[in-house]
């Protein structure tokens, strides 16, 4: 066998593996969630007390086995999360943003979360649902969204308080080349608005395991997924000198420097 | 309050809290600033302030639908009058 009968039969193993961790991934995201979660979701909406909260572990808890089964099914991926970054709560979270991975990351380390989705989202039958009922906040407040955004960040204060934290990729989209794009303002505005320290969060590699655009995962690559706490920024809100301006402007400085690395 | 000195109020919050450059009363906030359902609940807090009354959910609804620092006056000098 020459060396480009290798390659092809190479590339035809490692394509049928990511076949197969892909179907196995994607089984556990429909039928796994199926069989192991939908009867709790069922118990939640019907009997919990604080559905939001019952929902938000359930979202946390499926994630977490599904980030469990990736790293036995993609052992090749090696996963560095600083340890800080579990520990965190009631701030406003801010990151970049490289793969689709990254939000459900986030969610399988913070049991008590929320985010900011497309609000196109929220008009789907089924998984609009969900997003509503665990919480999660539209990106704009147009039309029949608009009561729920009033409420949710009405109440992001006491959420905060109470050891919740929201996340968000200011960014706004995915990065295509891993350079930080310009920033959103509506993190750092509810920052203010709820007078919270910003954790800044960088993730790396996320897009190597699961590549946008393409339908696979690329489970046979060695690989670091990586996640640090890459600073805590606690402005001092009453101060007439503060800016929002100038704390994106900071945020954005600390991702391209932390983007420029390696 | 009178008309005058809601509209001084409300553009010394546009240009300290928002930070807009040369706030014209006849912008549309959310065209040329950038101005968000966030910022109109920061906006709805600085009213609440400045007419020292809470504002009522229906109150609140109301003001999403205001584009314009003129209509944010007519806005809040309606809800002064209903305090007064």
């Amino acid at each position: 066998m020459d060396r480009s009968q290798n390659h092809c039969l190479t590339r035809s193993t490692k394509w049928l593996a990511d076949l197969v961790v892909t179907l196995l991934l994607w089984g556990y995201y429909t039928v796994g969630f199926l069989v192991f979660f939908s009867l709790f979701y069922v118990m939640a909406y019907l009997f919990s007390k604080n559905r939001e909260t019952s929902f938000q572990r359930l979202n946390h808890r499926f994630y977490k086995g599904f980030f469990s089964l990736v790293r036995v099914l993609a052992p090749q991926h090696k996963w560095r999360i600083d340890s800080d970054v579990s520990g965190i709560r009631s701030c406003v979270i801010v990151c970049n943003h490289v793969s689709y991975l990254d939000p459900l990351i986030l969610i399988s380390l913070f049991e008590k979360h929320k985010t900011i989705a497309k609000s196109s989202l929220f008009k789907l039958p089924l998984f609009g649902r969900m997003l509503r009922l665990s919480g999660y906040i539209p990106s704009t407040s147009e039309g029949k969204l608009k009561e729920l955004m009033i409420q949710h960040i009405e109440t992001m204060n006491d959420y905060l308080a109470a050891g919740g934290n929201l996340f968000i990729f200011p960014e706004g989209t995915r990065s295509p080349d891993g350079n930080i794009g310009s920033l959103n303002k509506g993190a750092f505005k509810i920052a203010r608005l709820c007078r919270t320290p910003i954790k800044v969060l960088f993730v790396r590699n996320t897009d190597v395991l699961f590549r946008p655009g393409r339908f696979l995962f690329n489970a046979c690559v060695p690989n670091t997924i990586t996640l640090e706490l890459i600073e805590t920024i606690e402005p001092d809100y009453q101060s007439k000198a503060f800016s929002i301006s100038r704390l994106m402007g900071q945020v954005h400085m600390l991702l391209s420097t932390q983007s420029s690395r390696h | 309050m009178t008309r005058d000195e809601i509209k001084t109020e409300l553009m010394r919050i546009f240009r300290d809290v928002f930070e807009f450059k040369n706030p014209d009363p006849n912008d549309n906030l959310r065209d040329v600033h950038g101005f968000d359902s966030v910022d109109a609940i920061e906006l709805l807090r600085e009213i609440e302030i400045m007419l020292g009354a809470r504002l009522s959910r229906e109150e609140k609804e109301k003001a999403m639908d205001v584009r314009t620092i003129n209509q944010i006056v007519d806005y809040v000098e309606s809800l002064a009058s209903t305090r007064s």
